[in-house]
């Protein structure tokens, strides 16, 4: 009977400590994302590698669509847009293409292994000022269905996916 | 008795006929799917007019890959060059993009499936490895890129497939109307046709 009565008083303790304790993790989550109203996406370069023009293309505008899609910005600019050097509060994304190996929509289909695309990109978040805020490796893979652009989609939802867990 | 055993015999020949009648009308109808198929893909559906005096140009069956604002990806419609624009049409929508504006038009060669889509990737779950032998039926195709500007100097890039043979001629007559290039059609053209010297 003294046993349940010490349990039953910790229980309520054990429970507002739980409470607290993550309450104050997800502030601490919070504090560390980074606050941005708009976003300026430049062209995807590639110095390193020689990326076909179709392939530039697409990551860049796919990677505009599906950070659009993340509703985390009030305001996605392209690159040259004019009405962006007016924009408080921006972050500015440039991608760089480090790898990029050109596989064969055949071979996948019907080999199911062989003639993967992989494209391998640079991100890095900035101040308007150029101050670095983040910085990523993304890697964008075609492995089975689909053509070979649908690496390029398979980049940009990675990328959404680290805006939506590093932006407020 | 015979009379009985003489009607059976007629029903079974008469059973028999309409089968091999049956049979036949499927082979034919499976000869005549086969046919149109080819005749399909050996059809070229360029419209074109003139490209030096820069009359209308167009293309159809041309595929929107990505790009064109208001429009979904992979829409197959009519790519046109007419006055001073680039105009691609899908049913009642229509874009236009004016040719001044474009500052890149890249063209490439590419494959895709014979049979695409929803059947293609549908036919990957066929029995005895039917959709891998179907996926080695593969179609030629161009490829034409194009970088252009906005009213507020965004960049915007568009993707588009055409059949095989179209992609130099719509960037020639992208550019007799204002479109701007690195690489000229020349240089593009020669690039295209080494692979080929290479393999004879």
């Amino acid at each position: 009977m003294k046993l349940i009565g010490y349990l039953s008083a910790l229980l309520p303790l054990a429970l507002v400590l739980h409470f607290t304790g993550s309450t104050a993790l997800a502030q601490d989550k919070a504090q560390a994302k980074i606050q941005a109203s708009s976003i300026q996406i430049l062209m995807v370069q590639s110095d390193e590698v020689k990326l076909p023009v179709e392939f530039q293309l697409a990551l860049y505008e796919n990677l505009i669509e599906q950070v659009q899609k993340t509703n985390k910005f009030q305001h996605v600019y392209r690159d040259g847009d004019t009405a962006a050097a007016n924009a408080a509060d921006l972050v500015i994304l440039h991608s760089n293409v480090y790898g990029f190996k050109k596989g064969s929509e055949g071979k996948r289909q019907v080999t199911t292994v062989a003639g993967a695309t992989q494209i391998k990109v640079h991100c890095l978040f900035t101040e308007k000022a150029g101050k670095s805020e983040l910085a990523q490796d993304v890697t964008g893979n075609v492995r089975f269905i689909g053509g070979n652009l649908r690496a390029t989609f398979d980049f940009a939802k990675k990328v959404a996916q680290i805006v939506v867990t590093n932006f407020q | 008795m015979h009379e009985t055993d003489v009607q059976i015999g007629n029903s079974r020949l008469d059973e028999e006929k309409s089968n091999m009648k049956m049979f036949r009308a499927l082979t034919i109808l499976f000869a005549a799917t086969v046919v149109s198929m080819g005749v399909s893909s050996l059809a070229v559906p360029c419209l074109a007019q003139d490209a030096k005096t820069g009359n209308v140009m167009s293309f159809a069956d041309t595929k929107q890959v990505l790009g064109l604002e208001g429009l979904k990806h992979n829409v197959t419609g009519t790519l046109a060059v007419e006055n001073a624009s680039l105009v691609f049409t899908k049913g009642k929508k229509k874009v236009v993009v004016p040719a001044a504006t474009i500052q890149e038009v890249m063209t490439g060669k590419d494959t895709e499936r014979t049979i695409g889509g929803t059947v293609g990737t549908l036919t990957m779950f066929a029995p005895y490895g039917a959709g891998r032998f179907l996926s080695l039926f593969r179609t030629k195709i161009d490829t034409l890129s194009i970088e252009y500007l906005d009213p507020s100097g965004g960049v915007h890039g568009a993707i588009f497939t055409l059949p095989e043979g179209n992609a130099l001629d719509a960037k020639k007559a992208l550019l007799s109307q204002g479109a701007k290039t690195s690489v000229p059609v020349e240089v593009e053209a020669e690039a295209q046709a080494k692979p080929k010297e290479k393999k004879q």
